[in-house]
Formats: C-alpha cells, sequence, structure tokens
C-alpha cells in the first residue's frame, strides 16, 4: 500500500467527524434552565445533616442524680433527621472558652424524631468528668447546642442480628435501649428483646417506671430485669453483678441470641470474663463505643513504666505549631483539648474517625480494641488522637475543623 | 518535609484542584510532580472519594472499588501503573484478580467461570458455545485493532483537534515498514468506523452465537449504560484492557491507592488541605480568578481542576451566576446521568472456604439483556443484575482468619429514589439487601445469611452524603456515542465555556470508573500545565 493512500477511506474520517454536528445539536437543543432539585441530596441531608442546630425544651429529672434533656431544633424545625434505634448525638458546647464535644445516646424513639420533632439524651452527673459537670450546671432550657446528626453502629439490624436479643446495661448505658424497646414496641418489630439492667443503688434506677410500663404493654417483646450490687433492704430482686450465672439465670435460653452492651468501663471489663464461659461468637455480641477510656493502664499491653510520664507534643493546626504536655494516660484528644486546641472529633472512642490526624513523629499506645484505624491510614501515619496516648515526645497535624 | 506540611493555605496557588476523588488526585500529583504551585482541597478528611474504605467491627470494607484495569504486573505495566509507579513513585502494593468472572445467568442456567487473557478468554467462550470458535476470534482481532487504534493516538500525545491530521502526517513520514503502516492503517480505519457505533451495532455483525455474546457482555455494568446504546469504542477498549493485563486491587482497599497519592503530593510539596468544601469557583469576564472555600478562604488562582461534575459547577460553584453562559447550562443538561449506587456489604463469620466460595468477581444476574436490566434499574426493587465479589479471594489476609468479606452492587438510576422518605429508608435498605442475598444463595448454592456478622448498606443517598454528586451519581454521565470520549476530546475547546476552569475525574472526558478517572487527572493536570505556560 502507498503511504499517501493510507487514509484513502474519506468516508472512516467522516464518520468520527459526523458525531460532532451531532453533539452540538444535542447541546444546543437542551434546556438552558438550571439542573433540576436534587432529590436524593435532599434525602441524604434528612438522614445525615453535616450539623444540626438544636435547642433545649425542657429538662426532668430521672433520679436525683440524673436528668433528661428534651432538644428540639433551634430553628423550629418540625422534625429531626431519623434515625436507628441505639445511635448517639456528639454534641458541642463551650467549657470554659474550649469548644467540646461528648457523644450521648438518643433515649428517645426514632419516632418521637419524626413525630415529636425531638431528641432526649440522659446524662447521669456521676458518669464522666467535667464536661458533665458543666451540662449539669450550664444546660438549661433555652440552651443551644450544636450537634452531629444521629451517627454510630450500635442498633438492632434484622438482617446480621438474632431477633431475640439480650440487651445488659449498666448505670446510664440504658439510655440507648429506652430507644431500642420504645422502637421495638411503637413500630411492632419482631423482635423480643430480654433487658437486664445493672445498678449499684435503688434509686438509680434510670426510667423505672417507663421500662416495666412497656413491659406490661407488650409482654412478648419485652422483659426487664433489674440486677442492684448494692441492695437495700427493701430491694426483692436479683442482686450483685451480671455474672454468667445471673445472666443464664434471668434471660434463660442464650443460644443464638444476640447480646447487646452498653454501660461504664467496668462494666465491659466485667463482662467480658463472664461472656467467655458462653463461647459466643463475635456476631452475637454487639458493644456500644463508651468514649473515651477511663483508666488506660488496664490494658495489659500498656507501658505501665510510662503512666506517670508527661510528653511534649507538637500540635501542627491550622498553620501553626504549638507544643503542650501531655501525659500517657490521657489520649492525645484531651491534651489538645486542655490546651485549647479543638481539633474535630465525635465518637471519642477510635471508631468514627472524625479527629483523624497525621503522626509525623513519635509514638502512642493505641488499645486493640478501640483501634478503628484503616489499614491505608496506618501505612501512611495516620492515627485517632481520641483512642491513642502518647508514648513519647510526639509532632502532629491536625485537620482544621 | 515537615515545613511544607505544616504550611497554611497561602493567598494564592498556580492550580487549585477542587476535590481529592480519584481525579482531583490525579491532577494534583501531575502538577506537583512537575513542581507547580498547587493547593488540592477536600472536604472530608480523608483523601479518595469513592475511592475508600470504612472498618466495622473486624472488616475493613472496600467501598466502591471492584477492580481496577490498566495496572498489569511489574514487568508489564498498564497506563495507570506507569503513572502511579514510574511517573509519581506512589507506594501501592497491587494484587492480581484470579479471574475475570464467574458469570450466573439464573434464569437461563448459565454458569461460567472467564479467566484472564485474550486466548484463554477466547477459548473458554468457544469451548463452552460451539461453532463460536471463528466469530470470537474475528470479534476479538476487530476489538484489539480499535483498543490498538486508540493507544496510537495517545502515543502521538498531541493537541485532540490536531490528534488526526497530525496521526495521518506520522504515518506518512513513518519509516516503518510498509507492512506495518498497512496494518495500522487497518486498525485506524476500524476504529474510525466504528467510532459512532453502539457495542451492539457493532457486535451484531460478527455471527457470534447468542450465547457468546451473553457470555461476552457483563461488563456493560462497570459503564452502566444498557449495550445499544454504549459507545463500542469505550467498550472495545475497556475489554482488551481487562483482558491483556488482568485486573487488580490495591492490599489495603482503594483507601492505600488514595493515600498512596496523597502522601506522594505533600512529599512533592503540594499542599493538601481537609475539612475545606469549595462553596464558589469565582469568575470574571469569562476567566476563573479564584475560589473561596466554607471555611472562609479566599484563594486566587487562573487555574481550577475540579473533580465535582460540571453539572455541580456550574450549577452551584461558579459565582457569580452570571458568569454561567447559557450555553454551559445547556451543554451539562444535555447530557445523561448515569447511575448510582446500592452496595451490600457483609463481613461473614466463616471463610470462603468453609463457605464454598472459589471466586473473586461475580456477575449474576437474571438475563443478558442489557436493556431489560437497564430498566430494572428504575425501579425501587432489586435489580435484575448484581456485581459481587469477594475480597479474600484476592486479598486472602483482608480480613481476620475464619471470616469473608463479600459486597454487591446493584445500580439504581438516581429519579428511582427520589420519593423515598426518610423514615422509610432503613427498612427498604434491609428489604432490597435481603433480596440480594437470596439471589446470591439461590444463584450459587452457597448459604451465607446465617453468617453476618457485620452488615452495612449504602445507597444512593450515601454515595450524595460523601460524595456529594448530583443525585448521587457514581457513574459520570452516560457514554452513548455522541458523548464517548472521543467525541469530548475532539469537542473540548468548543466546550471551554470558562477559562481556566478544567473538569476532572468520573464525569469529565475519559468516562468513569477508577482507571478512567486518575487518567483524566493526570490529563487535566497536563492542561493546566499547558495554559500556565507549559512547565
Amino acid at each position: 500500500m502507498e503511504k499517501s493512500n493510507i487514509f484513502d477511506s474519506a468516508r472512516d474520517m467522516a464518520s468520527l467527524i459526523g458525531l460532532l454536528p451531532e453533539r452540538n445539536k444535542r447541546i444546543k437543543s437542551a434546556s438552558d434552565a438550571p439542573a433540576p432539585f436534587d432529590h436524593v441530596r435532599d434525602l441524604a441531608s434528612k438522614l445525615h445533616p453535616r450539623r444540626l442546630e438544636l435547642v433545649i425544651s425542657s429538662v426532668n429529672y430521672e433520679t436525683p442524680t440524673t436528668k433528661s434533656f428534651i432538644m428540639k431544633s433551634a430553628d423550629g424545625a418540625a422534625e429531626l433527621p431519623f434515625f436507628r434505634a441505639g445511635q448517639y448525638l456528639s454534641l458541642r458546647s463551650e467549657v470554659r472558652g474550649v469548644s467540646i464535644s461528648r457523644p450521648y445516646s438518643i433515649s428517645s424513639s426514632p419516632n418521637d424524631a419524626v413525630d415529636g420533632g425531638f431528641y432526649q439524651i440522659t446524662i447521669n452527673k456521676k458518669d464522666g468528668g467535667f464536661f458533665t459537670q458543666h451540662v449539669w450546671e450550664e444546660w438549661e432550657v433555652g440552651t443551644k447546642l450544636t450537634s452531629s446528626g444521629p451517627c454510630g453502629f450500635f442498633y438492632y439490624d434484622d438482617l446480621r442480628d438474632s431477633n431475640e436479643i439480650i440487651a445488659l446495661a449498666g448505670g446510664s448505658g440504658i439510655t440507648p435501649f429506652r430507644a431500642m424497646a420504645k422502637d421495638i414496641i411503637e413500630n411492632d418489630l419482631d423482635v423480643k428483646m430480654t433487658l437486664l439492667y445493672g445498678i449499684r443503688l435503688a434509686d438509680e434506677i434510670i426510667f423505672d417506671r417507663e421500662l416495666q410500663e412497656l413491659a406490661k404493654q407488650a409482654p412478648e417483646k419485652l422483659s426487664v430485669h433489674l440486677v442492684c450490687s448494692e441492695p437495700d433492704e427493701k430491694w426483692c430482686g436479683p442482686t450483685g453483678f451480671m455474672s454468667a450465672n445471673c445472666i443464664r439465670e434471668l434471660a434463660g435460653d442464650i443460644t443464638g441470641k444476640t447480646f447487646f452492651i452498653c454501660g461504664p468501663q467496668a462494666m465491659y471489663e466485667f463482662l467480658k470474663k463472664e461472656l467467655a464461659t458462653f463461647n459466643l461468637q463475635h456476631k452475637h455480641i454487639r458493644r456500644e463505643v463508651f468514649g473515651e477510656i477511663g483508666d488506660v493502664t488496664v490494658f495489659d499491653s500498656f507501658p505501665k513504666e510510662l503512666a506517670d510520664k508527661t510528653f511534649d507534643l507538637t500540635v501542627n493546626i491550622a498553620g501553626r505549631k504549638h507544643t503542650i504536655p501531655a501525659k500517657a494516660t490521657e489520649t492525645v484528644l484531651v491534651a489538645m483539648e486542655r490546651a485549647s486546641l479543638a481539633p474535630p472529633s465525635q465518637c471519642r472512642s477510635g471508631e468514627c474517625g472524625v479527629c483523624n490526624s497525621l503522626l509525623m513523629s513519635g509514638d502512642v499506645f493505641i488499645s486493640p480494641e478501640n483501634d478503628g484505624r484503616r489499614l491505608a491510614h496506618k501505612k501512611f501515619g495516620f492515627f485517632h488522637p481520641c483512642s491513642s496516648y502518647p508514648v513519647s515526645d510526639m509532632e502532629i497535624k491536625v485537620m482544621r475543623s | 518535609m515537615a515545613g511544607k506540611q505544616n504550611q497554611s493555605i497561602d493567598s494564592s496557588y498556580d492550580v487549585v484542584v477542587i476535590g481529592g476523588g480519584n481525579g482531583g488526585l490525579g491532577a494534583a500529583l501531575k502538577l506537583a510532580s512537575k513542581g507547580v504551585r498547587t493547593l488540592l482541597l477536600e472536604q472530608h478528611n480523608v483523601p479518595g472519594g469513592f475511592a475508600t474504605s470504612f472498618v466495622r467491627g473486624r472488616f475493613e470494607f472496600e467501598a466502591s472499588l471492584h477492580e481496577l484495569s490498566s495496572i498489569g504486573p511489574a514487568d508489564r505495566k498498564g497506563g495507570v501503573r506507569k503513572f502511579l509507579e514510574d511517573e509519581s513513585q506512589c507506594d501501592i502494593e497491587w494484587l492480581p484478580v484470579p479471574e475475570a468472572y464467574r458469570l450466573i445467568l439464573y434464569g437461563e442456567g448459565l454458569d461460567i467461570t472467564l479467566p484472564f487473557g485474550i486466548e484463554a478468554f477466547k477459548d473458554t467462550i468457544a469451548q463452552r458455545v460451539p461453532g463460536s470458535r471463528e466469530a470470537i476470534d474475528e470479534y476479538f482481532d476487530f476489538c484489539i485493532d480499535v483498543s490498538d487504534a486508540l493507544e496510537m493516538m495517545n502515543r502521538i500525545n498531541k493537541p485532540p483537534e490536531k490528534l488526526l491530521r497530525d496521526f495521518t502526517d506520522f504515518m506518512k513520514s513513518s519509516d516503518k515498514p510498509a507492512r506495518e503502516i498497512a496494518e495500522n492503517a487497518k486498525k485506524m480505519s476500524r476504529f474510525l468506523k466504528t467510532v459512532p457505533c453502539t457495542v451492539d451495532e457493532v457486535t451484531k455483525r460478527f455471527n457470534l452465537p447468542d450465547e457468546a455474546v451473553k457470555i461476552l457482555y457483563p461488563y456493560w455494568c462497570y459503564l452502566g449504560i444498557p449495550m445499544s446504546r454504549l459507545s463500542f469504542t469505550i467498550w472495545a477498549a475497556m475489554l482488551i484492557d481487562y483482558m491483556k493485563y488482568g485486573a487488580y486491587v490495591p492490599r489495603m482497599r482503594a483507601q492505600e491507592l488514595a493515600n498512596a497519592m496523597e502522601a506522594r503530593i505533600r512529599e512533592l510539596g503540594g499542599h493538601v488541605e481537609y475539612n475545606t468544601m469549595v462553596e464558589r469557583i469565582i469568575v470574571r469576564n469569562g476567566k476563573v480568578t479564584g475560589v473561596e472555600t466554607a471555611a472562609g478562604d479566599t484563594i486566587k488562582t487562573k487555574q481550577v481542576i475540579c473533580n465535582a461534575s460540571p453539572t455541580v459547577a456550574f450549577n452551584e460553584m461558579v459565582y457569580p451566576k452570571n458568569e454561567v453562559p447559557k450555553i454551559a447550562y445547556k451543554y451539562s443538561n444535555a447530557r445523561k446521568h448515569g447511575g448510582s449506587g446500592f452496595v451490600l456489604y457483609l463481613g461473614l463469620n466463616k471463610s470462603p472456604e468453609e463457605l464454598g466460595i472459589k471466586d473473586y468477581g461475580f456477575f449474576i444476574s437474571k438475563t443478558m439483556n442489557t436493556d431489560d436490566i437497564y430498566g430494572s434499574m428504575n425501579r425501587l426493587s432489586n435489580p435484575d443484575m448484581q456485581a459481587t465479589i469477594c475480597l479474600n479471594n484476592a486479598v486472602p489476609d483482608c480480613s481476620p482468619p475464619g471470616t469473608t468479606i463479600i459486597s454487591f452492587t446493584t445500580l439504581f438510576m438516581m429519579d428511582t429514589w427520589k420519593d423515598v422518605k426518610p423514615r422509610d429508608y432503613f427498612k427498604l435498605k434491609n428489604s432490597i439487601a435481603s433480596d440480594i442475598i437470596d439471589v446470591f444463595e439461590s444463584s450459587t448454592g452457597t448459604r451465607i445469611r446465617p453468617h453476618i456478622e457485620e452488615i452495612e448498606v449504602a445507597t444512593p443517598a450515601t454515595f450524595s452524603r460523601y460524595g456529594n454528586t448530583y443525585g448521587g451519581g457514581i457513574y459520570g454521565y452516560e457514554l452513548d456515542p455522541w458523548d464517548a470520549p472521543i467525541t469530548r476530546i475532539l469537542n473540548m475547546k468548543n466546550e471551554q465555556y470558562i477559562d481556566g476552569l478544567t473538569f476532572a475525574g468520573g464525569y469529565s472526558f475519559i468516562g468513569h470508573g477508577f482507571s478512567s478517572s486518575i487518567l483524566s487527572g493526570r490529563a487535566a493536570g497536563q492542561i493546566a500545565l499547558k495554559n500556565l505556560g507549559g512547565k
């Protein structure tokens, strides 16, 4: 073939060039109106708003040391985002001039959010530290709060879980179970929940009457058992801690049932050993993350010889560099918050990744149970300050809020 | 290095890249490696967009990646791998996907596993479908020619409008033997002739038995428009790429790909800022002058590379509004948005061996009539086809011993979800998910439902939430011949409605999918470089 005759077929070329008039015609004849309303984004923002502005509309005592806060939309919206019973809100408040957030389980039901336009959270004065104290002293009707949308993975799933669930609650860990119990009954879910609720003193029972009434209303869906560790003489129910024997006695046959656990760190540590005797499959134990670990030294892998140490933490945030003290027994996040550096955070349990930061030098301890990092983040030096404890001087880069 | 990582955002950059998805990362990587002062702004606190992963319990799930094309083995790299490794020194561990796919057409009793490699693939079809050998050979020869022609055009690497003329010149002045020139001319001719054609139009000219066509077609779902409309060129290029280079996945999910690119961008002196959503692309007299972010930054630049779609850019970002010419709205309205995804992710508490799951990628469908399947994506129920992946069969240690990660992807057109109420949302998710599980179990005979330890379901709303794409789209504009990459590239100059605004990613000119998006970013970077005066 002659080189000059390579493209003897002009038609080949024409077929290609012919597409352009078609394209141009289609563009010219299209509408010049803005794109139609994006319904999918609307659905996404109703389910998962990037933030919520809430206002406290009422405050009720549940026990002498426990208050429930009813919160509505600050801009008067009639509905709040629907959610899955058991999820939490990350609420942000100014404490002594520093903006800090804490996760709180929603104790109201998903229907309440849509039909009643409110969320309820329930806080015990005895749990937690200065934030709880702040809540207790400062939050009142009219207080405005910034919140995340509902989040977290502690909820019943009909494709994953047995429809017979055993809920183990300790102290104010009862809050997500109130939401779940109400959800099961209000929406007539095909679920049977056996709730074992551990309390220390008889006057510490949160939602006592309410739970009993729910159980009376739908005994085939909910049964409630209170277990008191320090009973007075009037107490007539089960006593002690929630041991394996106690669970078997109250919950009956546990085979194939799904455990949901929410309570303080000490309860988890205790239950870990008790439940081990049942040889449960992983899938049958669902555990709510409980915020920061109160005492990191309980983990065998924590370097105990460092427990008294304080390290230099250099934080690069918003283009500035700060060097601050950081105790080995407090999370990197807490160290930053003490220094009025407030990076974004949400679950405070290593799970959600909102506080994801770059570890430029130095080392941290992360308890294996609270290490929610992705593999690639480990490889490229990212970590979650909310579940990481300094074990050397370190330099980090924190993302802007 | 540390000094560069710590800088705050400066008041001006040579190029601002909006969005750290595959396209934005590809663009920033290209620019940073050329020493251009580049700022990459990402709305989330991790890079990748849909190239990401998430952790539930003991499992880390792959969010959207099935497999990458154009990677290839280390000694025979495809275009994407060359860009990432040779050009950009990104640190990614690639693992090969063991087979092309297992196709199960449960309505028709067809169950066949196809290997990679052109000869092996052809052999498998020919063995299964007697009398198809000759047609299969011819069909593949034709597809290879089209794919080769595209590669030749790439190699010339000239501005698109000059490309064809230059190719003629190139061939004329070539000192290659006449036989090779004739061969190349044949390839070019085949390519040119079929540019306006759909896949069906070309495929029907080969005497392929129906069953052979069914076995050939499943990859259509990676592009998401029926074969009666899909551009044949892009189909041939994709099919041949997979057969030649196989498919690969990063060991640590797509998050490794994203973070490797991001780390390299920073090492090269590029600036990456997270939790920073760009609200405005500032335009004056038809030229980009800067961007404004939701965090309150104002940054001057003459070059913006936008990983968001033209639809989102023209409708929501370009500011002031009167800087969007009417033709730009027409341009984005003329095009049809591709599908959004519905993905069911399961962490199972049995190993793939215990479950009897031997394959990596399954295409399971009622039928291989792609018009029917596409139609089913418009109904709010389990669509006809699912693309299922058992990650352990490419990444054996992706989950703890004795467990399995399996995910199921289907597509929905975005309007299908428009009337869903938040209250019904979670129930709807699980009801579709349950149907997907039923189809998998009954068509493979594998029982997985009792072993679900972790479950997550992503819907169009999820993709909207994380990607902020219009309608939650995960595929870009549909690839009809009139809107296929070649046509887009040829008309690019005419469609430059705002000076200094270049698009990258699934909605830009190469089309969607991981590899195309990454390469579109690289190309967008090159365009910005040229606009800056060819640094």
